[in-house]
C-alpha cells in the first residue's frame, strides 16, 4: 500500500515531465504551426502504453498518442523495443489525423529494463502532398504525401541516415522539416531523462503502485461527475457543407449520447460514409474528439492520465468518415470533428445548463497561398486559420474574434509579420459587425480580413459551416455564416468558400468574413 | 514601525549613505549602506496606499536622520502596477492605422484555456469608442504607400481635449521600420494638446514588430504613465524640500536603474520594478561570492513562489511578458511564478493528497494565525513539525495558535488515514517537490543543469524550505542573505544604470550587410552613451554591450547572441563566426542545431550600462546569546534541535538547527552545515 504523499509527489513529477517535454518541443521547433499554433502534443507512457503524464497543445490530440506505440508493438512484438531507438509514424488510419501530423516516439529503458515510452506529435509544414502545404481537393491518401509506417529514425542512439534522406527528399522544406523532427527527438530525450530520474529515485515498483492509485482516483472523479448528469439518451445533428469535391452535397453528422449511472457513451455511427474529398479521419481521432467534448462538459478539472476516459465509450462505424479506411483522403480530418464536439455540447445543453454555450463559428477557416516571392525568388507557403465569433450562454455574451475549439491556443498572423514574410498586403482586419447571433446574450462577432496579392499566387481556401452555422440556444438566434469574396465590388466579383490552387494575379483582392457565434435566450 | 537592526547613527555630516527602498503591498522595506563603515541596516514601515510617500519618509526616517547625508537613492515603485491592477489608470485615446483599428480588441484571437466554452479575453484598457483610425500607410520596409492624414490626427487631438482624455497612444503599422508617421502625429498632438496630455508613440514604447503587442505596450504606458509621473514628480519635489541632494533613481523591470526624470518620460519600464530587486541581489551575490557565477533565486512568500536565474553573473532577461493578460514588449527580468507559499492549502480529493495552488490568503490565513482558518496550510505543517518558533513568528509581531495548526492537520490526517506528523511532513514534501519542479521547468527552458547553481533563498518563507528544495534538485549549496525579507531592496543598491535600445534589422543570410550593421550599432552606441551621460554617469563608468537576435530561417523564436563590439559585424568573416556562435547557443538551449541551415538576423540590441561603486565586505558583529532547544521532526524522527539567533551565529553550525531572525527562519536539517561568510551571508552545505 503506497501512501498519499508519495503518490502525489510522483503524480506531480510525471505531469511535470510531460510539461518539460512540451516545453522542449515548442521552444526548439522551426515552424509557426508548432511554436505558434501549438499544433502538437506530448505524452509520457508506461510500458503498457498507459498515459502517465501528457500535455497537449491541440485539444483534439487528447489521449491518442498511445495508439502509435501500441500498434508498433502489435506489428513487431514487444522485443522490438531497443535502447536508443526512436520511431516515427504518420499513417492516418493509425494516428487518426492527416499525414502532416507526425508522431515521434521512443522506448525508455532504466537499468536495462523497459520502463515506458516518450511520444510527441507535431504538424510538419510539408510532407510532399501534391500541393504545397496540403490540398483541399485530394481524393486519396496517395495524393497527400509521404506515408510513414512505424519506422526507426534513430537506432542505438544514432540517426538512421537513409530514412533522413527519404524525408528530406519528400518535403518542399527540408531544413524546417528535419529541424522540427530533431525538436521532436529532443522532446523524446527529455521524456526519457525525466522518467528515468523518477524511476531511479522511487523504484519501478513504487512508481507503478502510484500509477495504479492515480488511475483509480481519476476514474473515481470522472464517475462522480457523470453520476451528477441525469440518465437519458441525448442527441443532436448537423451537416458539413460538403467534402470539397461535390460542393452541393452536405454530409450529415449525428451524435447520440447515453448517460447511464456512472457511464457515458457517445455513438458516432450515424454519419456519412467515408467521402471522396479529404474530410475523413481514422477512428482514433474521432475518439479523441469525443474526449474533448467530455472534458469541456464533464471533467474539465480532473487530471489527465491513463485513468481518464475509462467511463466513456465511443462508438464509430468502420467505413464512415469518422472511421475511414485506406485510401480515403484525410487532409481536412478536423472539420467534422469540430462539428461533432459542438453537437455533443448541444445534445447535453439541456441537462448541463451551467456548462454549455451556444455554438461557435466552428471551423479553422483556412486561407492558404503559395508561390514564388518576387522579392527573393524563393518558394513560400502561407497557411492561416481565421478567428471568429463564439456562442453566448446564460449570463454572458460570446467572445468575438477567437480561434475555433480544435485549434487551442493558436494566435492569428499579425499584419506586420504576414507582409514581411509574404508578398501580400492586408487592407482591413476588423470585427465583422452584426455577425454574432441576437439573443438575451449576444453571440460574438467574426472578423473581416482583406488581402491584396502582390504577385502571381496560388490560392486555396477551406471555409466551412455555411449549411450549419453557429446555432443559438434557448431562443437565441444563429450567427451569420462565413462569406469569402474575390475582387469585391468589381466586375469580376465572385463568392467562393472552398477552392484548391486557384491562380490569382497581382492586384487581386480577397475578402474573408468569418462567422459569428450563436445567441442565448430570446432577444429582448 | 519596527526597526530591524541596530541603526548605526551617523555622527559626522557627509554624503555617505546609499539607500534603497522597496514599496510592497503591506510593508515598505528600506536598506541603508554606510559607505565609510560598510555597515548595512534594514528597516521597514507599513506602506501607505493613499499617499505612498508617507510610508517612504517614515521608513527612511528610521535609518537616516538627515537626507543631505544620502549619496545615492533608489526605489522600486508600484504606482503604475497598482493603477493597472485596480483598473484606475488614465483615460486613453488610441490612434491606429486605417483598417487596423480593431487590432487591440482582436488581440491575436488565441484561447489560453483549452476546455473553457465560455472563454473571454481580458477586458481591453481602451474601449472601441476610444479608438480612432487615421489614414497613412507604410510597407514592410517602412516605405510610404499613402501619406499620413494630418487632418484626422488634428481632429483626434481636438477630441482628446474636448472629452478630457489624460493620454493619447499612437500605434501605426510598420512604425518600427519607419517612425516618421508616428513622429509627425506626435508633433500635431503636441501643437493641439501641449504638455499636459501624455503622448505615447508605439515605436518608442517598444520598437518591435507585431502590431497588437506593440499597441498593447503603448496602451499600457499611456494607461499607467500619468500615475507614475504624478508620483515621481511629487516625491522628487518632497525629497528636494527635505534636503536630498542627489537624483531619485528608479528600478526598471529590466533590473537596471534610471533617474526619475527619465522614468517620467518612459514610465512603462518601471511597471514591474519591485520583484526584480531580488534577482539583482543575486547578480551582486554572484560578484561578491567568488566562484558562484550561477544562482537560482527563489522568493517564497505567503501565496506565491518566484524563481529567477543568474547565469554567468548576469540576470536572465526576456524581451516579452504578459501582465494581467496584456502583452508587453520590453526587456524584463524573467520571473517564473507558481502558486506555492506558506498559505497554500492542503486538502483531500478522491483519496489523494493535494497541496495548493489555492491559498488561505491573508484572511483567514493559516489555521495557526488564529483567525478562524480550519484547513491546514504549509505553514501549519511547519508548525506541527516544530520548525516555526512561536516566539519568533513573523518577527514576534504575531502570536501563534499552535493548537489550531495541530487540529487542522489532524483533521485532514483522519480523512487520509495517516498519522498527523507524517502528514505534516508530507505536506511540506509535496510543496517542496512542486517548487523544485518550478525550478526544473525554468532551467529546462534554458537547457541548463540546476546542480551547477547555488540556490539563493529569500522572502518570508524561502529559507524554511530552501535546503529541502536544493536536495530535490541535487544542488549542493544554499545561500540565505542578510535581511531575507528586505533582500529586494538590498539588490537595488547593487544594480547598474541601464538603458536598452533596439532596432529591428530583418536580414536573411544572403542579404546580410556587415558594415551596414556596424554603422547601425555605432549609432545605437552613441545614443546609449548620450543617455548614460544624461543620467549623470561619469565617462569612466559608462559602457555599451551589443547583441543580435538571430534564428534559423523560418523559425520565430530568436536567441540573443552577444557581439564583441559594435564593429564586429564589419569583419569579413563575421557571418561564419556569428553563425557558429548561434549554433552553439542553439545546441546549449535546445539540444540540437542545424549547422547547414541558413540563419537570419531580426533585431539589433545595444545596452548602455553605468556602474556605481560597489558594496565592500563588512561582517556584522556577533552577539553573545545562548541557543534554546526545541523538538523538531526530520524524516519522521524527532530531534532535539538548537534554535539560534542569526545575530549570534559564529563559525559553523551543524544541523539539525534552526536559525531565526526578524524576517525569516532558516531550517538546517541533519547532515547539513551552515556558516556565515565575510559579507554576513549564511552559506549552507547541503548533504545529498
Amino acid at each position: 500500500m503506497i501512501d498519499p504523499v508519495t503518490t502525489e509527489i510522483i503524480r506531480c513529477a510525471l505531469l511535470q515531465a510531460a510539461e518539460d517535454m512540451n516545453a522542449t518541443l515548442i521552444r526548439s521547433s522551426y515552424t509557426p504551426v508548432i511554436y505558434e499554433a501549438k499544433d502538437c502534443a506530448v505524452a509520457l507512457l508506461d510500458r503498457d502504453h498507459n498515459v502517465l503524464g501528457q500535455s497537449s497543445g491541440l485539444p483534439i490530440f487528447l489521449g491518442n498518442l498511445e495508439v502509435c506505440t501500441r500498434e508498433t508493438e502489435a506489428l513487431y512484438g514487444r522485443q522490438v523495443w531497443q535502447e536508443g531507438d526512436v520511431w516515427v509514424l504518420n499513417d492516418s488510419y493509425i494516428g487518426g489525423t492527416h499525414l502532416n501530423d507526425v508522431t515521434v516516439y521512443g522506448p525508455i529503458f532504466v537499468d536495462g529494463a523497459l520502463a515506458g515510452f516518450a511520444a510527441s506529435r507535431a504538424h510538419w509544414l510539408d510532407v510532399g502532398s501534391k500541393d504545397p502545404g496540403g490540398s483541399m481537393d485530394s481524393t486519396s491518401i496517395f495524393q497527400e504525401g509521404l506515408r510513414l509506417g512505424p519506422v526507426k529514425i534513430y537506432a542505438g542512439g544514432r540517426p538512421c541516415r537513409d530514412l533522413h534522406e527519404v524525408i528530406a527528399r519528400n518535403t518542399r522544406f527540408p531544413h524546417a522539416t528535419l529541424g522540427d523532427m530533431r525538436a521532436q527527438v529532443a522532446c523524446a530525450m527529455t521524456g526519457q531523462r525525466r522518467l528515468a530520474e523518477i524511476v531511479l529515485r522511487w523504484g519501478l515498483e513504487t512508481v507503478m503502485a502510484a500509477r495504479d492509485e492515480i488511475f483509480v482516483q481519476t476514474e473515481r472523479l470522472e464517475r462522480e461527475a457523470i453520476t451528477a448528469i441525469p440518465d437519458g439518451v441525448y442527441s443532436a445533428g448537423g451537416f458539413l457543407d460538403n467534402d470539397g469535391i461535390s460542393l452541393d452535397v452536405p454530409l450529415p453528422v449525428n451524435v447520440t449520447v447515453t448517460v447511464a449511472g456512472s457511464d457515458m457513451s457517445v455513438d458516432l455511427s450515424d454519419c456519412a460514409d467515408q467521402a471522396e474529398g479529404p474530410v475523413n479521419c481514422g477512428a482514433a481521432q474521432a475518439v479523441a474528439a469525443a474526449r474533448v467534448a467530455f472534458k469541456l462538459l464533464v471533467s474539465g478539472e480532473v487530471p489527465l492520465n491513463g485513468g481518464s476516459f475509462r467511463p466513456l465509450r465511443v462508438i464509430t462505424r468502420p467505413g464512415s468518415m469518422l472511421a475511414a479506411r485506406s485510401p480515403a483522403a484525410c487532409q481536412y480530418y478536423y472539420s467534422h470533428l469540430g462539428l461533432l464536439i459542438d453537437l455533443v455540447v448541444k445534445a447535453l445543453a439541456g441537462v448541463l445548463p451551467g456548462k454549455a454555450a451556444a455554438a461557435s463559428y466552428g471551423d479553422s477557416m483556412i486561407v492558404q497561398f503559395s508561390g514564388t516571392d518576387p522579392r527573393t525568388g524563393k518558394l513560400y507557403v502561407s497557411q492561416e486559420a481565421t478567428v471568429g465569433g463564439w456562442g453566448a450562454w446564460d449570463g454572458g455574451d460570446g467572445e468575438s474574434a477567437l480561434i475555433n475549439s480544435v485549434n487551442g491556443d493558436l494566435r492569428d498572423m499579425p499584419i506586420e509579420v504576414l507582409e514581411t514574410l509574404f508578398p501580400v498586403r492586408v487592407h482591413r482586419y476588423e470585427l465583422r459587425p452584426g455577425s454574432g447571433g441576437a439573443g438575451r446574450w449576444r453571440g460574438g462577432d467574426g472578423v473581416v480580413r482583406e488581402y491584396e496579392f502582390l504577385g502571381p499566387t496560388s490560392l486555396s481556401l477551406w471555409f466551412e459551416r455555411s449549411v450549419t452555422p453557429a446555432w443559438g440556444l434557448a431562443g437565441g438566434h444563429a450567427g451569420v455564416p462565413p462569406r469569402v469574396t474575390l475582387n469585391p465590388g468589381t466586375a469580376g466579383e465572385r463568392e467562393v468558400l472552398k477552392v484548391n490552387a486557384l491562380p490569382v494575379r497581382a492586384g487581386d483582392v480577397l475578402r474573408c468574413e468569418s462567422g459569428g457565434g450563436g445567441g442565448y435566450g430570446m432577444p429582448g | 514601525m519596527h526597526s530591524l537592526l541596530r541603526a548605526a547613527r551617523p555622527t559626522v555630516v557627509a554624503m555617505t549613505y546609499r539607500v534603497a527602498m522597496d514599496i510592497g503591498g503591506t510593508f515598505t522595506d528600506v536598506v541603508c549602506y554606510d559607505e565609510r563603515t560598510g555597515a548595512v541596516v534594514a528597516s521597514k514601515a507599513p506602506s501607505t496606499p493613499g499617499d505612498l510617500a508617507e510610508g517612504v519618509f517614515a521608513a527612511l526616517g528610521s535609518v537616516v536622520a538627515d537626507l543631505t547625508e544620502i549619496s545615492f537613492f533608489v526605489h522600486g515603485t508600484t504606482q503604475g502596477l497598482n493603477a493597472l491592477l485596480e483598473r484606475k489608470g488614465a483615460k486613453v485615446l488610441l490612434l491606429a492605422g486605417q483598417g487596423a483599428g480593431h487590432a487591440y480588441h482582436i488581440a491575436r484571437g488565441n484561447r489560453t484555456r483549452m476546455f473553457d466554452l465560455r472563454y473571454r479575453k481580458p477586458v481591453p484598457l481602451v474601449p472601441r469608442e476610444h479608438i480612432v483610425e487615421v489614414g497613412g500607410r507604410l510597407d514592410w520596409r517602412g516605405g510610404e504607400l499613402t501619406a499620413l492624414d494630418e487632418q484626422a490626427v488634428r481632429g483626434a487631438a481636438r477630441r482628446a481635449l474636448a472629452e478630457g482624455f489624460d493620454a493619447v497612444a499612437v500605434c501605426l503599422l510598420f512604425s518600427y521600420a519607419n517612425p516618421e508617421h508616428e513622429v509627425r502625429a506626435a508633433e500635431i498632438l503636441r501643437e493641439e494638446l501641449g504638455e499636459r496630455v501624455l503622448v505615447v508613440l508605439s515605436h518608442e514604447a517598444a520598437r518591435e514588430w507585431r502590431e497588437y503587442e506593440r499597441t498593447s505596450s503603448a496602451v499600457l504606458e499611456a494607461y499607467t504613465g500619468p500615475a507614475v509621473r504624478r508620483y515621481l514628480a511629487g516625491i522628487e519635489r518632497r525629497f528636494a524640500e527635505r534636503g536630498l541632494g542627489v537624483p531619485v533613481h528608479v528600478m526598471q523591470s529590466s533590473g537596471g536603474l534610471v533617474n526619475a526624470s527619465h522614468a517620467m518620460r518612459r514610465p512603462l519600464q518601471t511597471l514591474l520594478s519591485g520583484p526584480v530587486g531580488g534577482t539583482m541581489g543575486g547578480v551582486a551575490l554572484a560578484r561578491l561570492l567568488g566562484g558562484r557565477r550561477n544562482a537560482i533565486c527563489v522568493d517564497m512568500g505567503g501565496t506565491s513562489f518566484d524563481v529567477s536565474l543568474v547565469m554567468d553573473g548576469r540576470p536572465d532577461i526576456t524581451s516579452e511578458a504578459s501582465i494581467e493578460g496584456f502583452p508587453v514588449l520590453m526587456p524584463l527580468v524573467n520571473l517564473h511564478t507558481i502558486g506555492a507559499g506558506g498559505g497554500s492549502l492542503a486538502y483531500a480529493e478522491a483519496g489523494a493528497l493535494r497541496v495548493g495552488p489555492q491559498s488561505a490568503g491573508a484572511v483567514p490565513g493559516p489555521a495557526c494565525y488564529g483567525r478562524g482558518g480550519t484547513q491546514p496550510t504549509v505553514t501549519d505543517a511547519n508548525v506541527v513539525l516544530g520548525r516555526v518558533d512561536p516566539e519568533w513568528f513573523a518577527g514576534g509581531l504575531m502570536s501563534l495558535d499552535v493548537e489550531a495548526a495541530h487540529r487542522a492537520v489532524a483533521a485532514l490526517a483522519g480523512q487520509l488515514g495517516m498519522e498527523p506528523v507524517r502528514l505534516a511532513e508530507g505536506i511540506c514534501q509535496v510543496a517542496n517537490a512542486k517548487m523544485a519542479q518550478a525550478i526544473r521547468t525554468i532551467t529546462v527552458d534554458h537547457g541548463i543543469e540546476p546542480r551547477e547553481f547555488a540556490l539563493l533563498a529569500f522572502g518570508g518563507a524561502g529559507a524554511m524550505h530552501a535546503v529541502f528544495i536544493a536536495r530535490e534538485l541535487g544542488i549542493g549549496e544554499v545561500v540565505v542573505p542578510r535581511f531575507p525579507g528586505a533582500f529586494s531592496a538590498w539588490g537595488m543598491l547593487e544594480a547598474d544604470v541601464r538603458r536598452d535600445l533596439t532596432e529591428p534589422h530583418f536580414r536573411g543570410q544572403e542579404s546580410l550587410d556587415g558594415p551596414a550593421m556596424a554603422t547601425a550599432l555605432a549609432a545605437l552606441e552613441a545614443s546609449a552613451l548620450a543617455e548614460l551621460a544624461a543620467q549623470g554617469v561619469p565617462t569612466a563608468r559608462r559602457r555599451v554591450e551589443h547583441a543580435v537576435d538571430m534564428r534559423y530561417e523560418g523559425q520565430d523564436y530568436t536567441l540573443t547572441i552577444p557581439l564583441e563590439g559594435a564593429d564586429e559585424s564589419a569583419a569579413p568573416d563575421f557571418l561564419p563566426r556569428v553563425a557558429a556562435r548561434f549554433a552553439q547557443a542553439h545546441t546549449a538551449r535546445y539540444g540540437h542545431a542545424t549547422p547547414e541551415a541558413p540563419v537570419e538576423v531580426v533585431m539589433l540590441r545595444s545596452t548602455g550600462l553605468g556602474t556605481f561603486p560597489r558594496l565592500a565586505a563588512a561582517s556584522p558583529e556577533v552577539e553573545e546569546r545562548a541557543a534554546v532547544t526545541r523538538q523538531v521532526v526530520f524524516d519522521g524522527v524527532t530531534h532535539g534541535t538548537p534554535v539560534v539567533r542569526r545575530s549570534a551565529l559564529a563559525g559553523e553550525l551543524a544541523g539539525p538547527a534552526i536559525v531565526v531572525e526578524e524576517t525569516a527562519t532558516t531550517v538546517i536539517p541533519p547532515g547539513c552545515v551552515a556558516s556565515v561568510d565575510e559579507f554576513g551571508f549564511l552559506i549552507i552545505k547541503v548533504a545529498p
